[in-house]
């Protein structure tokens, strides 16, 4: 088991935002966790990326401990977070925002930026552009580049479809399926085409708990019966 | 041709830096470009921290006046040595970093401001109360050191070269450090320091590393500071002093090295020239501010930047790049 939550419970304040949470990501698998507005797909994620401590209740990652550690270290095992709002560093140029996580990963610059052209194949044109005056479309790209970078083992990708237009929409998965093969996903997406696409495995979230666990591709690929839980 | 220009500029920065401070002199005394480039100093290092790093500091004077009141006692009580007064005034200021970074570095916004005012208060009535027995307290003390080799520091000339190289060598290391991956991660803690941490990154050893950076900087500048007026008092340590800092990062633009040197240099010509002209010449300053705020945000240096780039941008490239359209 690559990701292994285990009943977890997450506040925000006094309010409870993650009710006894239990999921899993086997090696090379994609699991989609899928859910309304302020379901807690999003906080999940956060959580496991250690950007939220849970009040109890354990994560593991490959088998070890990493409930409560800080964002650095759990990156450091392997887990790289596609933020949503397409976060790139605006005022970086591109070439010094692929630059952060070549160094951090170890990796020489050149090399991360022909990783990051895997996804991103127009890349070299705007190396030495700002980020923040990319498209939404190659900021995502850019994103989901740089976590590749360094050879992470679990993707946490949050809507990474959001607010886009059909054709950027399309680069952006066909990104994802390039990685599928090579790297473990958990993907919050509300797009129920792309959850059906990509899916091995969905989780449907509501109000804070896991409502339902879908395993059977059937089930995966019903795009009406997904929509069922939300 | 412009191009051409700017990129020979570029190449050759230090050396027009350089030449522009020798032709500063002559202008306008010896004694004020030596004063001019030491207050540079000091931007330069302030800057590393609300430039690059996107904190404001209300109480930078603390730091200066660290390497200054150190620079003077050892002057005073251990030895008449410039240098090891200098290298005592510049482990002060590295050593103050260390002892309050960890608790001024973990803050943001306001409360980084704030609790800088704090320290810097706390140290001022330190200097002017608890420890006036040695400082001199209001009166101030006087520092004067024995000649080492050429170094005869009551010589205005060698003040003024040594300053001068001082300058260059300050420059150059921030322009080093800030081109580096060093200066990435700052400018992306400025931005989001969470995302900063996403990657794999301990932000805190980082952002100790710029403060104690800055505050050995500081202490550097407050130790030039003494051996061209050879004496201290507490207005080397005084709080309200820090909006100076403030005022010449905003005016030269912060988080660029020419900025800094632009924002030390025309702060120093308004406060030294206007008051000959205005009487209230603050209020002045107050109208500067309120331009900067409201008009020009990114400071003079930073409109240069904009013009440069807007000409060297070809004619018809857009400013967002949409083969990937949103």
């Amino acid at each position: 088991m690559l990701l292994s939550v285990d009943r977890i419970n997450v506040f925000y304040g006094s309010a409870r935002v993650l009710s006894e949470i239990s999921l899993h990501a086997r090696h090379g698998e994609v699991v989609s966790i899928v859910g309304r507005n302020g379901a807690g797909k999003s906080t999940m994620l956060k959580t496991i990326a250690g950007f939220l401590r849970p009040l109890s209740g354990g994560i593991k990652f490959d088998g070890e401990e990493i409930s409560g550690r800080p964002p650095d270290q759990v990156a450091r095992l392997g887990v790289r977070y596609v933020f949503q709002d397409k976060r790139v560093f605006t005022k970086l140029t591109v070439r010094e925002n692929i630059e952060l996580a070549a160094y951090a990963a170890k990796v020489r610059l050149i090399d991360a930026i022909d990783l990051v052209a895997q996804v991103y194949p127009n890349i070299s044109m705007f190396l030495a552009s700002k980020a923040g005056g990319l498209s939404g479309g190659q900021r995502q790209l850019l994103l989901i580049g740089r976590a590749i970078v360094g050879s992470p083992r679990l993707l946490l990708v949050d809507e990474p479809t959001e607010g886009l237009a059909a054709g950027a929409i399309e680069e952006v998965l066909k990104a994802l399926e390039l990685l599928r093969d090579e790297v473990s996903m958990v993907i919050v997406e509300q797009n129920l085409s792309v959850v059906s696409r990509f899916a091995d495995r969905v989780y449907c979230m509501k109000e804070g708990h896991i409502a339902a666990e879908l395993s059977d591709p059937a089930d995966v690929q019903n795009q009406a019966y997904l929509e069922t839980y939300l | 041709m412009l191009n051409a220009t700017l990129r020979i500029l570029r190449k050759f920065d230090l050396l027009v830096i350089a030449v522009l401070f020798l032709l500063l002199a002559p202008i306008i005394s010896m004694d004020r470009s030596i004063d001019f480039m030491i207050f540079c100093i000091f931007v330069l290092a302030y800057d590393l921290l609300y430039g690059y790093m996107g904190r404001l500091s209300f109480g930078h004077m603390l730091y200066l006046g660290v390497g200054a009141y150190a620079f003077a006692l050892s002057g005073e009580y251990l030895s008449g040595n410039a240098f090891l007064a200098l290298l005592i005034a510049v482990s002060s200021g590295a050593a103050i970093g260390l002892i309050l970074g960890p608790v001024v570095v973990r803050t943001t916004g306001a409360c980084f401001a704030l609790i800088n005012l704090a320290l810097n208060q706390l140290g001022f009535f330190l200097i002017l109360v608890a420890f006036s027995h040695w400082t001199g307290g209001e009166d101030g003390m006087s520092a004067s050191f024995k000649k080492i080799w050429i170094f005869n520091f009551s010589n205005r000339t060698i003040v003024f070269c040594f300053t001068f190289v001082c300058l260059l060598l300050v420059i150059f290391l921030v322009r080093r450090l800030t081109n580096s991956l060093f200066g990435i991660l700052l400018r992306g803690i400025k931005e989001n320091e969470t995302r900063v941490k996403f990657l794999g990154y301990d932000t805190f050893a980082i952002k100790m590393a710029a403060f104690i950076l800055s505050t050995t900087l500081s202490a550097f500048a407050g130790a030039l500071f003494i051996i061209n007026y050879s004496y201290v008092t507490t207005s080397f340590i005084d709080p309200l002093r820090s909006v100076e800092v403030i005022f010449a990062s905003l005016i030269g633009g912060a988080g660029s090295v020419y900025g800094a040197l632009v924002g030390g240099v025309s702060y120093k010509l308004i406060s030294n020239y206007l008051p000959n002209y205005i009487q209230r010449w603050e209020m002045f300053l107050g109208v500067i501010l309120l331009l900067l705020v409201f008009k020009f945000r990114s400071g003079v240096w930073g409109y240069v930047v904009d013009f440069i780039n807007r000409y060297e941008r070809p004619a018809g490239e857009s400013k967002s790049h949409s083969e990937v359209s949103r």
